[in-house]
């Protein structure tokens, strides 16, 4: 059945591909060419870059660094000739072809106020956008390097496109987490799927073997923004169906940087910055009493002098972040130096990149430490100095070469060397570095059980903590040999082949007599070195074949096979024990190894028919039809089909024309897309562990997972409505868009009964059903446009609502004693008993529990209730830019708000039930809401965490930027250079307003579906001077 | 429906292609050719994994024997990267373990609040089915395709499974569940009482007490442990007349062992209690508990954190995990891979000691006491308060741990008291406690708040009225027990 399925698909291809080459037979007409030069109405400069494009055939270029273009292979007759570029309105012209003659058409583009490009990627090839049904988000990836303080993709991705929530990380070298319109699975991946250059790459978060908290790297960031042009944003199955099983959640599909014909350009940039952690961090509190000393734990709280247990004789409070002698933040420091050359003939374009970069993080050994050190003839390894750190070279070359006026090549490789050191943090208990600074007494002099003054840490210091040497090396390669033939006009072939290769050495070393002595045979020493291979192979083929079928009815008809297949291929090896000066396994007295492989393939195959009615009606519809290695033995084929209908309605005869629209279009997309199960979820297995018996080790083996023959991808569907506009000569642009996504057989993790003793607590099972739907907006506007002065806005908005409507009959799902899954409410919420009320009745000014609710000053509720959502619902991001002085300055800002949503702010949570240092227990000052959570935490019977999840809504400044294009002669009489551009910016100023009382509602880790801040370091703020010099 | 390729199809120049034609024809077969091998394209290799296909021989059931032995070290004294394993939780419920950190759900347990949702509850329970699902797997295995293998090794996944019922039933209230796996298709089970979980474990060692005919060590070993464990569940089942003679024959010197090392399972008490300070030895908790920590009994030998004695063992820090003090070390097991002797001769005597208190025979107390042996007392300054003296007793040449003999009360209460006191003391730290003081609720007429501990606890609050775990709510999964939980909460 399966292989009939597929096989169908092939025959289909197959059959495409027979009429391809029938008509190649065919005898050709006499070919004639096409040139000109493309510019800048306003200034008569040359626009290169710029899309040139015979309509209704597959045949273009682009034009050079002088604007100048060619197209070969133009059969004789008359065509209509199209130009695209970012920033300029479309711009046709008709040319007669003669046999074995030129024609000329030159063109003169229109500056247009909009950021978008004319084109978008898809997954059957480059579209126009408005024959696309779908809002396609994009990020112009080259402009916002420049002109930001962008050190990573989730720099580059935060705010900027409408429906993408983006969590960048708190840390040097920390991952990116990223949802697309909302949460669609209860069990598996939300992460959106990566392409870049055609080739699926490596996206996931937590990408580490070894523990270091929370913070934890993500394999997107392995990708340098220097090296790309764009990014667009595939938001959901409507648009991502033919990208089949896997794009549910979205696909981010990366354009890396090409080169432009003309002579070598050859562009040195660098970048030199440092970051500050400017978060505010909360006080330790200590109320003394009698027997209080600098080393016991005796305290008197609040509760207790309302009992009379104790009195305060006097509180102190101490923040060892306000403290120059405690704080472990220092300066980080950031610098980059790059090189591009570009350049070529239009046989051959190439672009070459290649930078080093380094970052240091904020953490620093602080100076009480560094005396200790001193006083004690200590010095720590400078990497331990400097726990928090990336290190990086990349290197990407761009080669597009032209065969023949019919074929084509495209070769992209990149070569990715990074080292990132990551601190023990975030949650990383006594072991790290934020347990400690979060824990501490409350007074500044406390003792160490050695006597050792600890200065407000709670037990052990970076002296200590810092020892844990952890390290994650990246060797990584993105390659991709795309190859385009254009047998005929009105047909053409695309093949892309591709490989993404990561070679991942995690390291974690703690020498003997080294790291926090948390007693037993913790400081005998360490090390783990852990091993993996990441291969991701990509195989397309597609032909696309385009014709007119009436003077006003075009088609075009693609049909496609596509093959990926990954593979995780691990080694494991620790040992425990080290001797003196060892830092090798090999010298530890106890070794461990073991490996792990896992391997996923998909082969699909689709079909899309495109068909433009007076170039102002576009009904796309397609299938694409996939099988995974994942499905389960009962389940062979997914079909996902879509539907999407573009109409510019303003061109039509019978719109009125108005003197303020430009342009009207109305889109509605439907579609399906699905998310594959892990690549043994439907299998039944054992596995193998040791026991140690009578006679030594030995194998055993155990059962481990029930498995699932039934089990099929997750399967979204998503319809989409939209509308866009362009307006006052496209001084205003405007994008509106709905969607509903609704995601059935669901992948419901159902927990399976204790009882039944199998290894698998859980059993992937198509239950569930999942809906998103929200509104969608992106206004850009051009409100003054002069010669010398220029003002521009930009607002990108989006609003998610996500209800899990049906569990298939499962019991609701418990994830923890915060998150349940629960019909009719959203994926992931927070639940808890709720604090219902609290009120001084005695008015002694604390709040106490009492198990007689007529006494009791605080009400909880019976059980637990839904009490938020834990992602933001509502996102917006506000843009504003400024140029002057001829447009050579522009000044920059980015704002964005985050709201509808709660933060669970653990670290409070667990400062208050048991490190026993936080305001509410302890200060007679606290608000009655203070005390009344943690008398809540701490006494009532639930133990209830509700009152620490907190509104999460925030505003934030995000970027701020100032960037100066010097004159062409500037750059000649300086250095004989080509340009010159300096940029200063600044990212993450900080929070403007919110009601969280944490550190700061993103202080999380990278990973999972409703972070919390559990003692968190918050996000620092960089500042970046870049300068970019053109030769 | 294509209207490109319909298009194309009406050309009237087909003919003059025929080449081009077959051509395209080849193509097309190769495409065909890779559409008939769609299977191979998407076939994958799964190494990490064992097919069930493979656990069919002798050599795979024995895997599977030694693994339903490494499962019930996970779920007792070994246990997991999720669970320290049902001991220490076990004494933590009772008066054996303090909390020391700062999750919430070990807290209830401690407080005697547990909520059906506890991830440690569930955790644990997990382990303790695994070990029994693993117990009755090796059985089937074993007997298909190792039919002539050694009797004991059979017997001992009776044990196993015997063990771990006994287990449940001692920790959990009337309702619980035993579900099993079979052919590899899941059977879901029905609530049950604990009195008939006494009763399913019982048959299981009777079961295995069976197959046990020969003298071999191995016989021997399984043989005594089943025997030690046979005299405990009647116990449970309130039969004292049948416990004594049950385990009978049983040296005192018996012990059957969770084996752990350096690279296996490491000894979870070691490392909850000596190195992360999870875990307290409780004294006189909550007023009812035994004084564990600071009886000076050398069957429990406990060190305070930061003394000399400590240090001894490596335990350099004087606070627990939360930073409270004091942190009072266990010092029986004192390294990662020190065996905990899960049954032992000990605890056959201490049931032929109740076997004899029931029936009023006064030789109880010499049992008890052939247990204990000559020694003498010795003063020494106290650690933490140089102005009070205590009073030790040193062992002598003789019996099992040297201690000093034991008095008659002279009151049935007293000597229950005595009784279960040696009980707590012997056996302390290996998941006998929660069952000894439901006994005492349930067989001994005592009311919990007089032997759970009661009153304030010791981090705030007050301690709740729990007697058992509850079932776990993801037991909520199985279609037999949806809506449903504990049938009741007594003893």
């Amino acid at each position: 059945m399966r292989s009939q399925s597929v096989g169908r698909a092939l025959a289909q291809a197959a059959l495409l591909g027979v009429l391809a080459v029938c008509r190649l037979g065919a005898q050709e007409p006499q070919q004639g060419s096409i040139t000109g030069r493309v510019t800048d109405a306003a200034t008569g400069q040359p626009v290169a870059a710029a899309q040139v494009s015979v309509v209704g055939t597959g045949v273009g270029t682009l034009t050079n660094d002088q604007g100048q273009y060619t197209i070969r292979g133009v059969n004789a007759g008359r065509h209509v000739v199209r130009v695209l570029r970012v920033g300029y309105a479309e711009r046709r012209d008709t040319a007669v072809v003669t046999a074995g003659q030129a024609a000329t058409v030159n063109f003169a583009l229109q500056a247009v106020a909009t950021t978008l490009s004319p084109v978008v990627t898809t997954a059957t090839g480059e579209q126009r956008r408005v024959e696309v049904g779908n809002a396609i988000g994009q990020v112009d990836a080259a402009k916002a390097v420049a002109t930001t303080a962008v050190a990573n993709m989730g720099d580059l991705l935060v705010a900027r496109t409408p429906g993408v929530m983006v969590f960048p990380g708190t840390q040097t070298g920390a991952g990116t987490r990223v949802r697309i319109r909302g949460l669609s699975s209860l069990s598996l991946s939300n992460n959106p799927i990566y392409i870049v250059d055609g080739v699926r790459v490596e996206g996931t978060t937590g990408s580490s073997s070894v523990s270091v908290g929370g913070t934890t790297p993500a394999r997107i960031n392995d990708l340098n923004p220097e090296e790309i042009e764009s990014i667009e944003v595939v938001r959901g199955p409507s648009a991502a169906t033919l990208y089949g099983t896997d794009a549910a959640n979205g696909v981010i599909v990366i354009k890396t940087k090409r080169g432009v014909a003309g002579r070598p350009r050859l562009t040195y940039f660098t970048e030199q910055g440092f970051h500050v952690d400017q978060n505010q961090y909360p006080d330790a509190y200590r109320g003394w009493r009698s027997g209080s000393t600098a080393s016991n734990t005796v305290q008197c709280f609040l509760t207790q002098v309302a009992a009379g247990a104790c009195t305060q004789d006097s509180v102190t409070k101490y923040n060892l972040y306000d403290d120059p002698e405690a704080t472990p933040n220092g300066l980080g420091y950031r610098q980059a130096h790059g090189l591009q050359v570009s350049g070529g003939s239009e046989a051959l374009r190439y672009f070459l990149h290649g930078e080093w970069e380094d970052e240091t993080g904020v953490l620093k050994i602080p100076e009480f430490d560094q005396r200790y050190l001193a006083a004690h003839g200590l010095a720590m390894r400078p990497e331990e100095a400097h726990p928090n750190h990336l290190g990086r070279i990349s290197a990407r070359g761009q080669f597009n070469i032209v065969l023949s006026p019919k074929a084509s090549v495209d070769v992209s490789t990149g070569y990715t060397s990074q080292n990132v050191r990551l601190p023990m943090s975030d949650d990383s208990g006594v072991l790290g570095v934020a347990g400690n600074t979060y824990g501490g007494p409350g007074f500044k002099y406390n003792l160490s059980p050695t006597g050792d003054t600890l200065f407000g840490w709670r037990q052990f210091t970076p002296r200590d903590i810092y020892q844990t040497f952890t390290n994650q090396a990246i060797q990584r390669s993105i390659s991709s040999l795309n190859g385009d033939w254009r047998p005929m006009e009105w047909l053409s072939l695309h093949g892309t082949f591709g490989l993404d290769y990561i070679n991942r050495t995690d390291t974690q070393l703690c020498r003997f007599a080294n790291c926090p002595d948390i007693g037993g045979d913790s400081r005998i020493g360490f090390k783990i070195d852990n091993r993996t291979n990441f291969f991701t192979y990509t195989a397309n083929a597609t032909a696309a074949a385009t014709h007119r079928l009436s003077p006003v009815l075009e088609s075009n008809t693609t049909a496609g096979v596509q093959y990926t297949r990954s593979i995780f291929d691990a080694n494991y090896a620790s040992g425990v024990g080290l001797p003196p000066g060892a830092v090798s396994i090999s010298a530890a007295a106890t070794l461990t190894a073991s490996e792990s492989r896992t391997e996923s393939r998909t082969l699909g195959g689709f079909l899309e028919e495109h068909l433009a009615f007076r170039d102002r009606l576009f009904v796309t519809a397609g299938v694409r039809s996939d099988r995974n290695s994942a499905f389960g033995a009962n389940f062979k084929t997914a079909f996902y089909p879509k539907l999407a209908v573009s109409w510019v309605a303003s061109d039509e005869s019978f719109f009125p024309r108005l003197g303020w629209l430009d342009q009207l279009r109305l889109r509605m997309a439907y579609g399906a897309s699905g998310v594959q199960p892990g690549p043994t979820d439907a299998v039944q297995f054992y596995t193998a562990t040791r026991t140690l018996g009578e006679s030594g080790e030995a194998t055993a083996l155990v059962f481990s997972a029930l498995g699932n023959r039934n089990l099929k991808p997750e399967r979204s569907t998503e319809l989409e409505l939209g509308i866009d506009g362009t307006f006052w000569s496209n001084r205003l642009n405007v994008e509106l868009t709905h969607y509903t996504k609704s995601s059935k057989d669901a992948l419901v993790s159902r927990v399976l009964p204790p009882s039944l003793g199998t290894g698998s607590t859980v059993r992937f099972e198509n239950l569930g059903k999942v809906r998103n739907s929200g509104w969608e907006a992106l206004i850009t506007a051009q409100l003054i446009q002069r010669d010398g002065f220029g003002w521009d806005i930009g607002l990108n908005g989006s609003t998610n609502d996500n209800e899990l409507v049906s569990l298939g009959g499962v019991p609701p799902i418990v994830l923890s004693s915060t998150q349940q899954h629960r019909e009719g409410y959203p994926l992931y919420g927070w639940w808890a008993r709720e604090l219902l009320s609290w009120n001084d009745k005695n008015g002694n000014g604390i709040i106490e529990y009492n198990a007689d609710p007529a006494v009791s000053e605080i009400v909880v509720s019976d059980t637990a209730r839904f009490l938020g959502y834990s992602n933001p619902r509502w996102i917006l991001a506000f843009t504003n830019g400024f140029d002057v002085w001829k447009r050579r300055l522009r000044l920059g800002a980015m704002f964005d708000y985050q709201g509808g949503h709660k933060v669970y702010n653990n670290t409070e949570r667990i400062r208050c039930a048991s490190r026993n240092n936080c305001s509410g227990l302890i200060n007679p000052n606290a608000s009655l809401f203070e005390q009344a959570r943690t008398v809540a935490v701490r006494q009532h019977p639930s133990r209830t965490v509700a009152g620490f999840i907190e509104d999460g809504d925030f505003i934030r400044f995000r970027e701020l930027n100032l960037t100066f294009t010097a004159p062409e002669e500037w750059a000649n009489r300086v250095f004989r250079g080509r340009s010159l551009t300096a940029t200063v910016a600044a990212r993450n100023l900080g929070i403007l307003w919110t009601k969280y009382t944490g550190v700061d509602p993103e202080a999380f880790g990278t990973t999972g579906n409703a972070p919390s801040e559990f003692q968190a370091f918050g996000p620092p703020t960089y500042y970046v001077l870049r300068v970019s010099l053109g030769f | 429906m294509i209207f490109s390729m319909h298009a194309a199809l009406c050309r009237p120049r087909l003919r003059r292609m025929l080449p081009t034609l077959r051509r395209a024809a080849l193509a097309a077969g190769s495409l065909a050719l890779a559409a008939c091998s769609v299977s191979d394209i998407l076939q994958v290799d799964t190494p990490d994994i064992i097919q069930p296909s493979d656990v069919q021989s002798a050599a795979g059931a024995d895997a599977v024997r030694l693994g339903a032995i490494a499962r019930l070290n996970f779920a007792t004294s070994g246990g997991s990267s999720d669970s320290e394993g049902l001991f220490l939780l076990s004494g933590l419920f009772a008066d054996e373990w303090n909390n020391g950190d700062s999750f919430i759900a070990r807290q209830e347990v401690d407080e005697r609040v547990i909520t059906p949702q506890n991830n440690f509850l569930t955790d644990v329970d997990r382990l303790l089915h695994r070990a029994r699902l693993s117990g009755m797997q090796a059985v089937q295995l074993l007997r298909q395709y190792k039919p002539n293998g050694p009797a004991a090794d059979l017997a001992e996944m009776y044990f196993v499974q015997a063990y771990v019922e006994t287990l449940v039933g001692e920790h959990y209230c009337d309702g619980l569940v035993f579900s099993t796996v079979q052919d590899g298709v899941e059977h879901y089970g029905q609530p049950i009482t604990t009195q008939a979980a006494f009763e399913l474990a019982l048959a299981h060692a009777d079961s295995g007490l069976a197959l046990i005919t020969g003298s071999t060590a191995a016989d021997q070993k399984v043989g005594n442990a089943l025997r030690v464990l046979r005299g405990r569940i009647l116990l449970d089942l309130d039969r004292p007349a049948d416990a004594g003679p049950a385990v009978s024959g049983v040296p005192t010197a018996f012990q059957y062992q969770n084996l752990h090392s350096q690279t296996t399972t490491d000894n979870a008490i070691w490392a909850y209690n000596n190195v992360a300070r999870r875990y307290s030895v409780s004294t006189r908790e909550g007023g009812n508990g035994l004084d564990f920590a600071t009886a000076n009994d050398p069957r429990v030998p406990v060190c305070t954190g930061g003394d000399a004695a400590c240090r001894a063992i490596g335990v350099t820090r004087s606070d627990r995990d939360d930073n409270t003090r004091p942190l009072y070390v266990q010092m029986i097991w004192t390294t990662r891979d020190a065996p905990v002797a899960i049954v032992n001769g000990v605890e056959a005597r201490l049931i032929e000691a109740e076997s004899q208190l029931r029936a009023n025979d006064p030789s109880w107390l010499t049992t008890l006491n052939a247990l204990r042996t000559d020694g003498t007392f010795d003063t020494r300054p106290n650690a933490q308060d140089p102005t009070k003296t205590d009073t030790l007793w040193h062992a002598g040449s003789g019996g099992v741990a040297g201690l000093k003999p034991l008095t008659d009360p002279g009151t049935a209460d007293g000597r229950v008291d005595l009784l279960f006191r040696e009980r707590g003391f012997w056996l302390f730290g290996r998941g006998h406690r929660v069952g000894d003081l439901r006994r005492l609720i349930r067989q001994y007429g005592r009311s919990p708040e007089t032997v759970f501990p009661t009153g304030d606890w010791h981090k705030g609050g007050q301690y709740g009225t729990d007697v058992n775990f509850p079932i776990p709510q993801a037991e909520q999964n199985n279609p037999n027990v949806a809506g449903q939980g504990c049938m009741n909460r007594n003893a």
